[in-house]
């Protein structure tokens, strides 16, 4: 047992080994922490509860880091087991493979390989040119055969490309004049004897919109999800601040997963996400999870938010209603897709959606290339 | 090296005591967790970091940091669209083009007049300038609500708070003359960049639990009644459990008890709870929740 209270030359070596130890549970704290926990030791000295405060401010840096802390300590220096994980990063490594994403891995993978296969035969597909292009652009995804998709997904990539594009000429067409810089205007005039003859102006600088995406993966999406999975991963592909979710019952963030890997094992990693694939729906719940833990970390006034779903909802709709008015408040814009807005005689009836319709800025189609090409305009 | 040596902790616990009576002398109620922090910042020059939820002085701390030290304060209010010319220094234009025009006869060279009118005579110097330009000792220097400035500008404060240093390309660089105390705050409205946040000492500010909220509310209103203050801190804890979207700080407390004062009320009954409602609760439906909650028989 390490005691607090040892020989002082030891402690220095106890302090490493407890910044190693916080690191491998989780705290962000890196070897620059160990060298600021020294330092701080050294002013504060042994024995006493200032250094565990010490050492707390030193080796946290967010509100989890502290959280986080108080148990490393304890574990550490009072010896007692690590009763539950910690990391909750850990927890969903260790859950994921079990349960609703396991059944649906296979589905998954077995689109993903039939991707492959076609990808294969690319060149072929691609002599059919335009006019099968035009074709795709109007099927309905849910009716689409499978080897079609590497087609699909060429479009959306495309797509995606001319999205981004024309969000960098827009942000070089709208350096409009706005205000004079005087810094430059005087430091132009003075070879003219300080008479201001040139004016130079401050541009505004606009930069591409933040995208915040949720993807509904219940049961009742299953013919969609996997193509607009896809388009997510092409457009975090090409939006430099795109941040992705699934829901179903639960909320996942997939961010940082589409955006390390390439699509198909990506898609594999994403089928063990334990968000339950096919599952049932709670969009209410799903979104207060959103706000509680996400919010902070994407609100700006910048944000374009949207939703994927067909809004069919086991959740309260007044409670969908709520988190949908909170989510409002702090986003640019609240956009909504939903498939069944293509079928010819689709009413946004069920309880949830028209709940939800008050709050929501663009209601728009998602089921093919068309109605998401048609989106370019909102974003 | 030097740091294996470490020393026994009576120095720095005194020196922690010290601020905890300090800070208590000048109307703060501070943790020991908070004072050992603050003890580290004048030990180790280090900025820190406070985060909390609002209202719980995450501002007064510095303030009172400066006023514990007899440092000077200079505050830098961040918000939306915050640059250099508002953070750190502008040229004063008009007085440039003036001595540009009186300068305009004399037979001064061009790079003569260039120097001139880009002199120290010239400039205004902005929040964190200032910082760093203070002649006598080190100032605290308070950035406040930092999450509300953007990234770029959270990449310029990383090269100040690392080196405090200030390069003005007409100028040249600026050394500090005294490295200032930084204290920086945060709302968390959004995550700041992990650089910032490993340079930083960190500090966490919780809601006070009711012992520490009452002597918060017995130092700051020497006047209030004893039972009086029991029962205002009583029923601002129990709405801080109602999961409203804004819960009261500790500035709403004293702002209740305050109101209590000022409205002569001697004890909190419902009546006052109704008509000093707007201190504890900021929206209408905050407002609804709390007064639900208050026609239960526990408050």
């Amino acid at each position: 047992m390490i005691n607090l209270l040892a020989p002082p030359n030891k402690t220095a070596g106890t302090i490493v080994e407890f910044c190693r130890f916080a690191r491998e549970k989780g705290l962000s704290a890196g070897v620059q922490g160990a060298l600021g926990a020294l330092e701080a030791a050294a002013v504060l000295g042994v024995g006493g509860q200032d250094l565990k405060f010490g050492l707390r401010s030193v080796l946290c840096s967010s509100k989890d880091d502290w959280d986080l802390f108080e148990e490393c300590f304890q574990m550490f220096w009072r010896g007692s087991e690590p009763v539950r994980s910690l990391n909750r990063k850990m927890r969903a490594k260790k859950e994921g493979p079990t349960g609703v994403g396991r059944r649906d891995s296979t589905s998954l993978m077995s689109t993903g390989s039939s991707d492959d296969v076609s990808s294969e035969k690319d060149g072929a597909l691609a002599v059919t040119g335009a006019s099968a292009r035009k074709r795709l652009a109007k099927a309905d995804v849910s009716t689409l055969p499978q080897n079609d998709m590497a087609m699909l997904e060429q479009i959306a990539l495309r797509l995606c490309k001319q999205m981004s594009r024309r969000l960098q000429r827009r942000r070089r067409i709208g350096t409009s004049r706005g205000q004079v810089d005087l810094r430059r205007t005087i430091r132009q005039s003075i070879s003219r004897g300080g008479e201001p003859m040139n004016l130079r102006y401050r541009e505004k600088k606009l930069r591409p919109h933040r995208l915040v995406t949720l993807l509904d993966i219940s049961g009742s999406m299953s013919p969609y999800s996997l193509f607009l999975v896809k388009f997510l991963y092409a457009l975090q592909k090409h939006f430099q601040r795109a941040d992705t979710f699934l829901f179903s019952t639960n909320l996942v963030e997939i961010t940082s997963l589409l955006r390390a890997q390439r699509l198909p094992q990506a898609l594999q990693a994403l089928s063990q996400q334990p968000a339950g694939w096919s599952g049932g729906t709670n969009i209410g719940g799903s979104l207060r999870e959103f706000n509680q833990h996400y919010r902070r970390k994407l609100r700006s006034s910048d944000t374009l938010f949207v939703i994927l779903s067909d809004g069919w909802d086991t959740g309260e709709p007044g409670a969908l209603a709520a988190e949908l008015g909170d989510v409002k408040r702090s986003v640019r814009k609240l956009i909504w897709l939903n498939p069944l807005l293509g079928l010819k005689d689709y009413q946004p009836i069920t309880s949830g959606m028209s709940a939800a319709l008050p709050h929501i800025d663009v209601f728009a189609p998602a089921h093919n290339l068309d109605s998401l090409l048609a989106l370019e305009k909102h974003l | 090296m030097a740091t294996s040596r470490i020393p026994a902790a009576d120095a720095a616990s005194e020196g922690v005591d010290a601020i905890v009576s300090g800070f208590e002398r000048l109307g703060y109620i501070a943790d020991r967790s908070l004072a050992t922090a603050l003890y580290l910042v004048t030990k180790l020059r280090k900025p820190i970091l406070v985060e909390g939820h609002a209202g719980l002085g995450k501002t007064e701390v510095a303030k009172v940091l400066a006023a514990f030290l007899g440092a000077r304060l200079i505050r830098l209010q961040c918000y939306e669209g915050l640059d250099v010319s508002s953070a750190v220094y502008e040229w004063n234009y008009q007085k440039q083009l003036l001595a540009i025009k009186i300068e305009e006869g004399s037979d001064k060279t061009v790079e003569e007049k260039e120097k001139h009118i880009f002199s120290r005579e010239f400039l205004l110097e902005r929040p964190l300038l200032q910082s760093i330009l203070v002649e006598d000792a080190s100032p605290v220097l308070l950035i406040d609500e930092i999450d509300r400035a953007d990234e770029a500008f959270e990449a310029f404060l990383l090269e100040l708070l690392s080196d405090y240093q200030i390069t003005i390309p007409e100028m040249g660089t600026i050394h500090a003359k005294h490295v200032p105390y930084v204290v920086l705050t945060s709302n968390r409205s959004r995550e700041l960049g992990d650089a910032l946040q490993r340079r930083c000492l960190y500090q966490w500010i919780d809601y006070p639990n009711p012992e520490k909220e009452m002597k918060i509310v017995r130092t700051r209103l020497p006047g209030i009644e004893e039972e009086l203050a029991r029962q205002v801190v009583e029923y601002v804890q129990s709405v801080r459990g109602l999961n409203l979207s804004k819960p009261p700080g500790i500035a709403e407390t004293l702002d209740c008890a305050e109101a209590l004062l000022a409205l002569g009320k001697l004890r909190l009954n419902e009546e006052a709870m109704e008509q000093t409602l707007g201190c504890i609760s900021k929206s209408v439906e905050d407002s609804a929740k709390v007064k639900a909650a208050g026609s239960r028989p526990t408050l």
